[in-house]
C-alpha cells in the first residue's frame, strides 16, 4: 500500500521538480508566485524523487532476486542431498544461457518459451554430471569435492569458449529494453516476466518437494542419508535427481536472464559466487532460506548499487556474506546440522 | 628453530637425496651460463614463481589443512604494493618488496583472525569472498591502483651496492636468480616447518582440529602463523611476477583463476609434501606454456599426425592456444577422481603395489 501511494504522489511531484530547475535556470522575476510555490514544493518533491529512486531500486531488486532465488535453491538442493558444494553452478547457468541464445537465434524460440526445452535438457545434463563425476567423489574430502567442481566448471566455460569464442553475445528481443509501470514505478519488462515465471517454478518446486513421494524422499535424503537409505530410499537415484533439478534450476535462471545480460563463457563465476552467498545467507540446505536469501541479495545489490555505486555492489554482497558467515554461520533460517 | 635441531634435520636427510639436492641446486645456479635461450629462461622463471606460490600455499593448505582458495589476495597485495611504490613513489623494488610482504602479512592476519573461525567449506567460501573483495576494490580505486588499466612499470632501477652496479635488470638472468633463491628459501622453509614443533602443531590442526585444541594448541594463533609464513612467500612471488612481467592488473594478479592455479600446483603434485609443489609446477608450467604458444598444435602438424590444411589442423592451430585453462580443468578433475594424493602419491602407491607383488 505504501509503495502504491508514494508512486502516485511521486508522479504528481515530478513536474514540480522540473519546475524548480527551470526557474533556477531562468531566474525570471515574472514568476515570483510560481517560484514561491516551487520553493515550498522543492524539499517535498526532492523527498518524493528519492522515494521513487528508492522504490524503483527496491522493486527491481526483488524482481532480480526472484532469479537469484532459483539459482540459490538449485545450489541448496544439491548441497542438502549430497553435501557437495557445487562450484560449477554458475557455469551450468552459463550453459543454460547459451542454450537459450541458440534456441533464439537459430530456431527463433522466445527465451521465456524456450525454458520448456531448457529445463529437461539441463536436468539430463545435471544427472549426467552427477552420475559420471560427482558420484565418484561423494566420500572424498569436502575440499577435494570443491576442487573437483571447480575443475568441472573450468572445463565447461573453456569448452564453450573454444566452441563459440569469448565474444560477448547479446540476445535482443523486442521487449529487451522496454519497461512496464507497476504502481507508477517503471521496471524492466523482461524482469517482470522472468519474476512471474520464477514464482511459478518455485511454487511448483515447493509442491514437488513437500507434496509428492519423490520430493519427500529427496528431503529425507537431505536430512539423513543413512537413515533414508535404511528406510528403503534409493539415495543414489535421489542424488542424481537432485543434481538434475539443481542444474535445471540454474539453467532456467540462465534462460530467464539471457534477455538482459551479456552472454559470454566466463559469466558463470559471478553467479557461482552469488549462489553461495544466497545459500549461506539463507542457511545451507534450507530451501525457504535460499528463496529469502535470493530476494535479499537482489535487493542489497540493487539498492546498494544505487546509493554506493554500481562498481561496489559485489563488495557489498561479499561483505554481507562474510558477516553472515561470522555471526550466524547457520544462515538466517538454517539450523546447523554439522 | 635452533641450530641443534637444524643440524639434526640435515643429518635426518639421507645422504643420497642430500647429494642429489645439492647437485640440482648447483646445476640450477650454473644453468644461465650454458643456456642462453631467453625462452628457456622465461619458462624457468615461471616455474620458480609457480613453485614459490605452490609451496607457500602448501604450508597453509597442505600442512595446516586450511584450504584457502583466495591466495591471489596475498599475491596481488604484494605485487600491487611493490609496483605502486616503484611507479608512483619511485621507491626501488628491493625495498618495496618488503613493504609488500609487510602489507600482505598484515592483511593476512586481519583476514585470518576473521576467517579462521570458519571450517571446511565455509572457510573456502570465505577465502574466495575476501579475494574477490580485493579484486573488486582494486578495480574501483583507480586513484590507488589505476583501476582496470593496471600498472605498467616503465623501468626497474639498477641494483647497486655502493656505486657498483650489481645488475641493471635488462636481461632475464637476474630474475632467474632471484626466483631461484626465493624458491630455495620457500622449500627450505617448508622442510623446516615440516620437522619443527611449529610444523607438528600445524599438522595436528590438519588432522583433527578439535583434538589439537583439546591438547592445548591455540588454533587461531597457529593457523595465523601458517598463514603469515604463507603470505610472505606468496607476496614475494607476486612482487617478482609484477617486476618480471612489468605489468599487473586486477584481472591477472587478483583473479580467482590465479587462486585456483595456486591450489592446483599443489594438488597435482601432491599436497602436504615438500616435493609436491615442485612436481606440480614442473608439470603444469611447461605444459600450459606449450599450449599457449601453440607448440603442441605445431608439433602435431609437424609429426604428420594432423594435416595443416585439414579442418582439424586449422582448428587446432587457431584454438589450442586458448585451451590451456581447459586442460587445467581436465587435469584437476582427473587428479581429484583418480589420484587424490597427486602425482607423487600416485607414484608412491604404484611403487608400493609393485613391491608387494615382488615380495
Amino acid at each position: 500500500m505504501a509503495a502504491q501511494r508514494c508512486g502516485q504522489e511521486a508522479h504528481l511531484a515530478l513536474p514540480g521538480l522540473e519546475k524548480v530547475t527551470q526557474f533556477e535556470g531562468a531566474g525570471s522575476k515574472d514568476h515570483v508566485p510560481g517560484q514561491l510555490t516551487s520553493l515550498l514544493l522543492a524539499p517535498c518533491s526532492y523527498f518524493l524523487y528519492y522515494m521513487i529512486v528508492f522504490f524503483q531500486s527496491l522493486i527491481s531488486g526483488i524482481l532480480i532476486g526472484g532469479v537469484y532465488a532459483l539459482i540459490g535453491i538449485g545450489l541448496t538442493i544439491i548441497f542438502g542431498v549430497m553435501r557437495v558444494i557445487n562450484f560449477a553452478h554458475g557455469d551450468i547457468l552459463m550453459i543454460g544461457m547459451y542454450m537459450t541464445y541458440f534456441l533464439f537465434t537459430v530456431f527463433h524460440i522466445d527465451p521465456f518459451v524456450s525454458i520448456v526445452i531448457t529445463i529437461p535438457l539441463m536436468f539430463l545434463f545435471g544427472a549426467f554430471l552427477q552420475k559420471v563425476f560427482i558420484n565418484r567423489a561423494l566420500n572424498a574430502l569436502p575440499q577435494n569435492q570443491i576442487l573437483l567442481t571447480i575443475g568441472m566448471g573450468l572445463v565447461m566455460s573453456n569448452t564453450v569458449m573454444l566452441a563459440f569464442t569469448s565474444d560477448y553475445k547479446i540476445l535482443t528481443t523486442t521487449y529487451s529494453s522496454s519497461s512496464v509501470e507497476i504502481l507508477g514505478i517503471s521496471v524492466s519488462e523482461p524482469l517482470v516476466v522472468s519474476f512471474a515465471i520464477t514464482v511459478a517454478i518455485t511454487a511448483a518446486l515447493y509442491w514437488f518437494l513437500y507434496k509428492t513421494d519423490m520430493g519427500q524422499a529427496i528431503r529425507a535424503t537431505a536430512q539423513d542419508r543413512e537413515a533414508a537409505q535404511l528406510m528403503g530410499i534409493n539415495v543414489k537415484r535421489m542424488s542424481i535427481i537432485a543434481f538434475g533439478i539443481g542444474s535445471a534450476l540454474a539453467g532456467t535462471a540462465g534462460a530467464l536472464i539471457s534477455p538482459t545480460y551479456y552472454i559470454f563463457p566466463q559469466v558463470g563465476s559471478v553467479f557461482t559466487l552469488k549462489a553461495f552467498v544466497i545459500t549461506v545467507l539463507g542457511g545451507m540446505g534450507s530451501i525457504v532460506g535460499a528463496t529469502l536469501g535470493g530476494v535479499l541479495i537482489g535487493v542489497a545489490e540493487s539498492v546498494g548499487g544505487v546509493y554506493i555505486g554500481s562498481g561496489w555492489k559485489d563488495v557489498i554482497v561479499f561483505i554481507l556474506f562474510l558477516l553472515v558467515l561470522l555471526f550466524k554461520p547457520s544462515g538466517l533460517l538454517g539450523t546447523s546440522k554439522d | 628453530m635452533n641450530m641443534k635441531s637444524l643440524t639434526a634435520n640435515i643429518r635426518g636427510i639421507a645422504t643420497l637425496p642430500l647429494l642429489l639436492t645439492v647437485a640440482a641446486i648447483i646445476l640450477l645456479f650454473l644453468l644461465p651460463k650454458f643456456v642462453t635461450s631467453t625462452y628457456a629462461l622465461h619458462i624457468m622463471i615461471l616455474i620458480f614463481i609457480s613453485v614459490i606460490m605452490g609451496s607457500a600455499w602448501n604450508i597453509l593448505g597442505g600442512y595446516t589443512g586450511q584450504y584457502s582458495v583466495g591466495h591471489a589476495a596475498y599475491f596481488g597485495v604484494g605485487a600491487y604494493t611493490t609496483m605502486i611504490l616503484l611507479q608512483y613513489r619511485h621507491i626501488a623494488p628491493w625495498y618495496g618488496v618488503w613493504a609488500g610482504v609487510a602489507v600482505a602479512v598484515a592483511t593476512g592476519l586481519v583476514i585470518g583472525s576473521i576467517c579462521f573461525r570458519l571450517r571446511g567449506p565455509y572457510f573456502v567460501l570465505a577465502s574466495i569472498a575476501v579475494a574477490e573483495i580485493f579484486r573488486v576494490s582494486a578495480l574501483n580505486l583507480p586513484g590507488l591502483t589505476n583501476g582496470a588499466e593496471g600498472i605498467l612499470i616503465t623501468e626497474v632501477p639498477p641494483f647497486k651496492i655502493g656505486n657498483a652496479v650489481i645488475t641493471d635488470f635488462m636481461s632475464k638472468v637476474p630474475f632467474y636468480y632471484i626466483g631461484l633463491v626465493i624458491a630455495i628459501a620457500v622449500i627450505l622453509a617448508t622442510r623446516l616447518v615440516q620437522n619443527s614443533k611449529l610444523g607438528y602443531y600445524f599438522q595436528a590442526i590438519r588432522e583433527d582440529q578439535d583434538a589439537a585444541h583439546s591438547l592445548g594448541i591455540n588454533l587461531t594463533l597457529y593457523k595465523n602463523a601458517a598463514l603469515a609464513i604463507s603470505a610472505i612467500f606468496t607476496s614475494l612471488a607476486g612482487s617478482l611476477y609484477g617486476l618480471y612481467v612489468g605489468f599487473i592488473d586486477p584481472g591477472t594478479v587478483l583473479d580467482l583463476g590465479l587462486s585456483v592455479q595456486i591450489v592446483m600446483t599443489c594438488i597435482i603434485g601432491g599436497i602436504g609434501t615438500v616435493l609436491g609443489p615442485m612436481v606440480g609446477a614442473v608439470v603444469l608450467v611447461p605444459f600450459s606454456e606449450a599450449l599457449r604458444s601453440n607448440m603442441i598444435a605445431q608439433a602435431l602438424i609437424d609429426s604428420g599426425l594432423v594435416k595443416e590444411d585439414s579442418p582439424i589442423g586449422t582448428f587446432l592451430k587457431e584454438q589450442l592456444s586458448h585451451a590451456h585453462v581447459l586442460i587445467y580443468g581436465i587435469l584437476l578433475v582427473v587428479v581429484i577422481l583418480f589420484m587424490p594424493d597427486g602425482i607423487l602419491g600416485f607414484i608412491k602407491k604404484l611403487l608400493a603395489s609393485k613391491r608387494k607383488e615382488t615380495a
